[in-house]
């Protein structure tokens, strides 16, 4: 969008309790500028099962959509209420707006279309000749090829006159486009019909937050779920696209009590993976401190309190 | 009383499996004002870690030297506990807290040093020498006791410290 990179400000929809980015600018900023990566949910209505290659929405943990509200990088938006409210208040020019919007993203797709066919028409040109309708035009007085492909093109536009005048571009391009209407979108965002509403943030009840997420993602660490390796995060040196995960982290409470039993089998597991097991605690703990201090302080206040231990295997 | 029997004990068995099953030597008890419980700390017959940093600082230093850098045994620190037992990261910070990162014995290397450094020209602070002294950052052994005395041991290191390629 138009908005400056910093300041840009991302829509979390909070619908049925999950934090869902839509839009797809919106997710490559926060995964390039805030080092939120996050797990793709989305999947194809036809083919649910298919789950290797998931798509949009992206789903936040909930610290994370928290640590993006704190870093005033986006705002949590309540999708049901949002929706039926600015639907309701909608006035002329905005429904003129958002119909004008969606033209546009039609007939864009329209060229989108138009060029891949045009394209993969160019790429079969010369396998096309012996197709059967070539076939019913040699029927007629046997001519050189290249005349013979003016003639199919004649005895194609034959059927309708509106043909020429309307598009007298690229032969096969202008058939497919006025036979055919302007192709249907479903619009993967409703950006264009919803206005941003920040305000609606405060109205939110918003997740606690886990200070080693923000400790860790203060020094560039990515987070994914880390249950296949045995703890609550993963934690990659960079972008997960680039680098293996130096680590599975759990979270832990200050003065929460650790069973060794615990620590040993975890940081079994993440030598065995050649990671290393680390825990981590804040000093403040929010339960003690209570939410809205900790909130107060901002990320800086709270990072210096964040303590964070690494185990591994000692192989002795 | 009956807690510091326990500790007592638990600090033997630890001591005992050092010594008799894994050859340390100068096994020592650390007691200090703001420790939970006393530490130990010895020499282990060969280097139990190397950082993944210093790895690379001594391939560097080794491809100017014609042989290669000896990985003398390194002084650790070690903290018993019982299987049983659960520990807060609060009590892990205040332990961490009051040690220093070199244990108070002997070094091998400080004292083997006209040895070391015979061939490079007595380059104290070469940066995989570091490594041993300044930039050496917590860590401890935990010495994890069964009630069957079965030990394990494990690394816990103050910070985040990024795994060994193993």
């Amino acid at each position: 969008m138009a908005s400056p990179v910093a300041d840009r400000q991302v829509r979390i929809s909070k619908i049925a309790g999950r934090y869902l980015v839509f839009d797809i600018d919106d997710v490559v900023h926060i995964r390039r500028q805030h080092g939120i990566c996050s797990v793709f949910t989305g999947t194809m209505p036809q083919n649910a099962t298919q789950n290797v290659l998931l798509g949009l929405p992206v789903e936040l943990y909930a610290e994370e959509a928290r640590l993006l509200v704190d870093k005033k990088a986006a705002y949590i938006a309540d999708e049901s209420a949002d929706h039926l409210t600015q639907l309701k208040t909608m006035d002329e020019t905005a429904r003129r707006e958002y119909i004008a919007s969606l033209k546009s993203q039609r007939r864009n797709a329209q060229l989108v279309f138009a060029d891949a066919k045009a394209r993969s028409l160019a790429k079969h040109a010369d396998k096309r000749k012996p197709s059967p309708r070539d076939q019913v035009s040699k029927d007629g007085p046997a001519i050189g090829s290249g005349l013979d492909d003016k003639k199919t093109s004649i005895i194609d536009g034959a059927g309708g006159d509106t043909l020429f005048d309307s598009r007298p571009v690229s032969k096969p391009v202008p058939k497919t486009v006025t036979v055919e209407a302007m192709p249907a979108i479903t619009p993967t965002t409703s950006n264009a019909l919803i206005r941003p509403n920040p305000s609606s943030v405060a109205a939110l009840e918003l997740p606690s937050s886990d200070l080693l997420l923000a400790y860790l993602n203060a020094r560039g660490y990515f987070i994914t779920p880390g249950l296949r390796f045995g703890g609550d995060y993963s934690v990659y040196p960079g972008d997960p696209f680039r680098f293996h995960a130096h680590y599975l982290a759990n979270s832990y409470g200050w003065d929460e009590e650790i069973p060794m039993l615990d620590l040993l089998t975890s940081g079994r597991l993440g030598t065995a993976v050649k990671k290393s097991y680390l825990f981590g605690a804040a000093r403040n703990d929010q339960k003690a401190a209570g939410g809205p201090n900790v909130s107060a302080d901002g990320d800086k206040g709270g990072d210096e309190d964040v303590r964070v231990f690494c185990v591994e295997w000692a192989a002795m | 009383m009956s807690r510091s029997d326990h500790m007592d004990a638990l600090t033997q068995v630890v001591v005992n499996n050092l010594a008799n099953q894994h050859d340390w030597t100068g096994i020592a008890v650390h007691t200090q004002a703001g420790l939970p419980r006393p530490l130990l700390y010895g020499l282990p017959p060969k280097r139990l870690y190397v950082h993944p940093d210093e790895q690379i600082e001594t391939i560097k230093a080794e491809k100017d030297r014609p042989d290669r850098i000896r990985q003398l045994p390194e002084q650790e620190w070690v903290l018993p506990l019982h299987l049983s037992e659960k520990w807060s990261p609060a009590r892990f910070a205040q332990v961490f807290d009051a040690i220093h990162p070199v244990p108070p014995g002997r070094d091998p290397v400080t004292d083997e040093d006209d040895d070391d450094t015979a061939g490079s020209g007595g380059d104290r602070d070469a940066p995989w020498k570091l490594w041993r002294g300044p930039k050496r950052g917590k860590r401890l052994l935990l010495a994890t006791v069964q009630d069957d005395s079965t030990v394990a041991y494990y690394w816990i290191h103050d910070g985040l410290v990024k795994p060994r390629q193993n």
